[in-house]
């Protein structure tokens, strides 16, 4: 083992994450947010049925996403228009505006039943080794408390039915055979996973 | 993560799609997007100036790739002559060049647990350069995601990621060795786990039969990703010919575990492992701060560790005339 004081080991920092191309056409920060915050709410709490909330993300998971859909490597037919021509500079932009706003649980009913029982599934599922146990995320893994209910429900369905992958599969494993009601119970508590 | 013979470091991810190329020119350090676009380009290798990008469903060669970085022009593809199955599943490469030449590349079992065609998933497989003579190197290998070869027995030595939900403390990962005239040898998954732990779920008779043995355990969901042979005089000799493992660090088990980078030093057909790079991780609060992901040991005898959760890369330097103070 390389121990401090019995060798000197030097760490440097040699890349950071995206590196920033210069702007081209710049649109300003209000013209960018306006056109998410049209179905993803002003504030990025969204009140629209199946859309995520994006208040209070970790900007490193925004921005990841931003590029992948951009790009064309996470597919999603409504964002699609969206997202094209963004430069990086942009996509900055709109992450940090997003990551910054306070998260808020939507109007969704909880039901306390599903709750608990989605809160012993999460620890025999360990969601909080990434997401963290506060459910808040970080970096590159998103937060799950307070995102609404049906969007999770149905990205988890997803997961399970191998119909979305995400950045690795490890989401596809964690819900393998998991049934419809088992999902909605881990939705349910995540949008308020107080103890 | 690769470098090219003129100094330059590729750098593949498995979240953003991209392949880095970052250089150092005139005293500064850039970095800059080469390719976008891709799905999860973890495995780079460099051969006679080419680079080769394996993509999960992709296999792309970019000739003379040094001169070309501003703009590397479009690729030779490689993608119909490979054949590589498209599942995502555990299915993010690595690849490299043996001493043979042949290009080894790995396709993870498409599943925590389950039968798999031997023929298409679960194994480490090698090419000619061009895509042809495809043979299977390493059966039995759940998922494989970094691998190297002894610098003096020529061996192939390389990590296995053991299965999930059998509990915190195993089945532990892998570290095997491919003895010389074994290529083609079975590892075990998914009948046999960790030096002989039957699977309760996918049950044959005798599940450990027939399996070789790993050379060491390398801790239970502790995710040894890049693995590398150390061959530079930087570190001190006895350093030598040992392997370094990042170890991406674990999930599926409550107190976590790993987060680090390893050194598995090597005798005959065994391996004993001890820490090199420790500190991301917090036992008391059980809380990480970064997830080494590969380790690439240059010219210099230096060794670069990449932690996937910072997106960040680190390089360690040792000097003897400083060790002491």
């Amino acid at each position: 083992m390389v121990k401090l004081g019995v060798a000197v080991v030097t760490f440097t920092t040699v890349l950071a994450m995206l590196p920033r191309p210069a702007l081209g056409q710049a649109r300003t920060a209000a013209e960018l947010v306006g056109a998410c915050s049209a179905c993803h709410g002003e504030d990025g709490n969204s009140r629209l049925e199946n859309v995520p909330s994006l208040a209070g993300q970790p900007e490193f998971f925004l921005l990841n996403q931003l590029v992948l859909m951009r790009d064309g490597v996470r597919t999603i037919p409504v964002m699609a228009a969206l997202v094209r021509g963004l430069t990086d500079a942009d996509i900055q932009t709109i992450a940090s505006h997003f990551a910054a706003h306070d998260p808020r649980a939507s109007s969704e009913p909880t039901d306390d039943a599903l709750a608990t029982r989605g809160r012993a599934l999460a620890v025999t599922l360990r969601c909080g080794s990434c997401h963290l146990p506060s459910l808040e995320g970080r970096q590159q893994i998103p937060r799950l408390a307070k995102q609404r209910i049906d969007y999770l429900t149905r990205a988890l369905k997803d997961y399970r039915d191998g119909t979305r992958a995400g950045a690795d599969t490890l989401m596809n494993n964690a819900v393998a055979g998991l049934s419809d009601a088992d999902l909605t119970a881990l939705a349910h508590y995540a949008t308020s996973p107080e103890p | 993560m690769v470098m090219g013979p003129r100094g330059t470091v590729f750098m593949g991810t498995r979240q953003l799609g991209r392949v880095y190329a970052i250089v150092y020119r005139g005293g500064t350090r850039e970095a800059k997007v080469l390719l976008q676009g891709l799905t999860q380009p973890n495995g780079l290798v460099m051969k006679d100036g080419s680079l080769y990008v394996l993509a999960i469903n992709r296999v792309l060669r970019y000739d003379d790739i040094e001169n070309r970085l501003d703009n590397p022009g479009m690729p030779v593809d490689l993608t119909q002559t490979f054949n590589l199955p498209t599942e995502v599943h555990h299915n993010w490469k690595y690849a490299a060049f043996g001493p043979d030449g042949k290009l080894y590349v790995q396709i993870g079992a498409n599943c925590n647990i389950c039968e798999v065609n031997p023929g298409v998933h679960g194994h480490i497989r090698r090419y000619n350069l061009d895509g042809t003579g495809m043979e299977i190197v390493a059966r039995g290998v759940r998922n494989t995601v970094g691998f190297d070869w002894h610098p003096v027995t020529g061996e192939l030595w390389f990590n296995d990621n053991g299965r999930d939900w059998l509990g915190n403390d195993g089945p532990q990962d892998e570290l095997n060795r491919v003895a010389r005239g074994q290529e083609g040898a079975f590892y075990g998954f998914p009948y046999c786990h960790a030096g002989g732990i039957p699977d309760p779920d996918i049950r044959r008779p005798q599940p450990c039969a027939g399996v070789v043995m790993p050379a060491a355990l390398t801790g239970p969901h502790s995710a040894g990703l890049g693995l590398r042979f150390y061959t530079g005089s930087m570190f001190p000799p006895s350093y030598r010919n040992v392997a370094f493992i990042a170890r991406h660090g674990s999930w599926n088990r409550e107190q976590k575990f790993g987060f680090d980078v390893v050194v598995a030093r090597i005798n005959g057909g065994e391996a004993k492992i001890e820490p090199f790079l420790a500190g991301l991780l917090d036992p008391r609060t059980n809380a990480f701060y970064g997830r080494p992901s590969y380790v690439l040991p240059l010219e210099d005898g230096s060794l670069l560790v990449s932690d996937e959760m910072n997106g960040a890369i680190y390089r360690i330097t040792y000097s003897a005339s400083e060790a002491g103070r």
